[in-house]
């Protein structure tokens, strides 16, 4: 861990609320890549981002300074989207971001590079994440697993499944053929 | 299309998700902090655990429920059935002496495990997987460590940062190759 960032979190345990705000600053796009994974909705995604560095907050006494502080905030941001998103499944509210896409845009967008969006949208919960942690994250495939908390062989799993699965979309939706070279 | 062109595309994909949501955390950093200033201190997890089971004892029969229904939920996922198509049987066998489970994952069985079995305990696994002509992609799993190259395999491929085994069954290459 870097000696800036060590000190940014010694110094959050002390309770300086400023040098939390820093963290928050640096680390914010990516855990709201991590919740938008989840909750597929800007908006509930963004409660749940600002929710999740208060309970990193919270907790921060059980970081173990060991480990790579990212993953264990990727974690806990993961806990708090899969929480907030089984308590939207209670509440039966509409879970797809699709009602705040512009339609106008759309279709100024390239159609394949939009089709891809709702095929990665429409994967199964336990899928979004570990795309999300490898495309765009870029975290390595142990690093993945220790954020879900699973072997790396499932994370691996559940990587080719989930290519294969917006492969089969795209297929279906007639956007790519059916010829893998 | 090639795999490789799949996962630029989807790189794309979650690139402009991500972008497109991101002028929403502008702020983030002083609400925050507005919010946690503003928190009384929060009791940890453990205190509320503590003062959860010095309560009375009707308590304890939740948590025997609880207990009772997650160990009913996890021996139903472990015995529930994998369908396997019914084509010519094919056999994938790998040398792991001392494991404990090893299974195959591939594009054939949608990339979920498939338990292999060593009966007489000589640390040979295998699996009797009936399939169709085609190209296969699969690994092992041996006690949940990815074993991507099978000796057995036709070639390689490199992707997630590792190994899997392609195989060739039914004269498929040769008319790939033709």
């Amino acid at each position: 861990m870097p000696a800036e960032e060590l000190e940014l979190i010694q110094r959050s345990l002390n309770g300086d609320l400023e040098a939390w705000g820093e963290i928050v600053s640096r680390y914010k796009e990516a855990v709201f890549a991590v919740t938008l994974s989840i909750l597929r909705n800007w908006a509930d995604a963004e409660d749940a981002t600002q929710d999740a560095f208060i309970r990193a907050y919270e907790n921060l006494r059980h970081y173990d300074l060991s480990r790579k502080f990212s993953t264990w905030l990727f974690t806990v941001a993961a806990n708090v989207a899969k929480n907030a998103l089984r308590k939207r499944k209670r509440q039966k509210e509409p879970p797809f971001s699709e009602a705040e896409d512009d339609p106008a845009e759309e279709v100024h967008q390239d159609l394949r590079l939009a089709a891809v969006r709702r095929a990665v949208t429409e994967l199964p919960e336990v899928y979004r994440l570990p795309v999300m942690l490898y495309y765009w994250h870029g975290l390595p495939v142990e690093e993945i697993a220790q954020v879900l908390g699973v072997p790396a062989g499932t994370v691996k799993t559940r990587l080719y499944r989930a290519r294969a699965l917006i492969r089969a979309k795209l297929v279906e939706e007639g956007v790519i053929r059916d010829a893998v070279g | 299309m090639r795999w490789d062109e799949v996962d630029e595309l989807i790189r794309a994909a979650v690139a402009k998700d991500v972008e497109e949501g991101q002028k929403r955390l502008c702020g983030l950093e002083e609400r925050v902090i507005r919010e946690l200033a503003r928190r009384p201190v929060r009791r940890s997890f453990w205190e509320r655990v503590r003062e959860f089971l010095s309560r009375p004892a009707p308590r304890w029969a939740l948590v025997g429920a609880l207990a009772a229904l997650l160990l009913g939920f996890a021996l139903g996922r472990l015995t529930a059935p994998t369908p396997i198509p019914q084509w010519n049987p094919n056999l994938f066998v790998i040398a792991a002496p001392g494991a404990k489970s090893v299974a195959i994952v591939g594009d054939f069985s949608a990339w979920q495990p498939l338990p292999l079995s060593d009966p007489d305990g000589d640390g040979i696994w295998s699996a009797i997987i009936p399939l169709p002509p085609g190209r296969y992609e699969y690994a092992f799993l041996v006690d949940g460590k990815w074993v991507g190259q099978d000796p057995l395999a036709h070639e390689y491929l490199r992707t997630f940062g590792e190994y899997v085994s392609v195989r060739y069954i039914g004269g498929e290459r040769a008319d790939r190759s033709s």
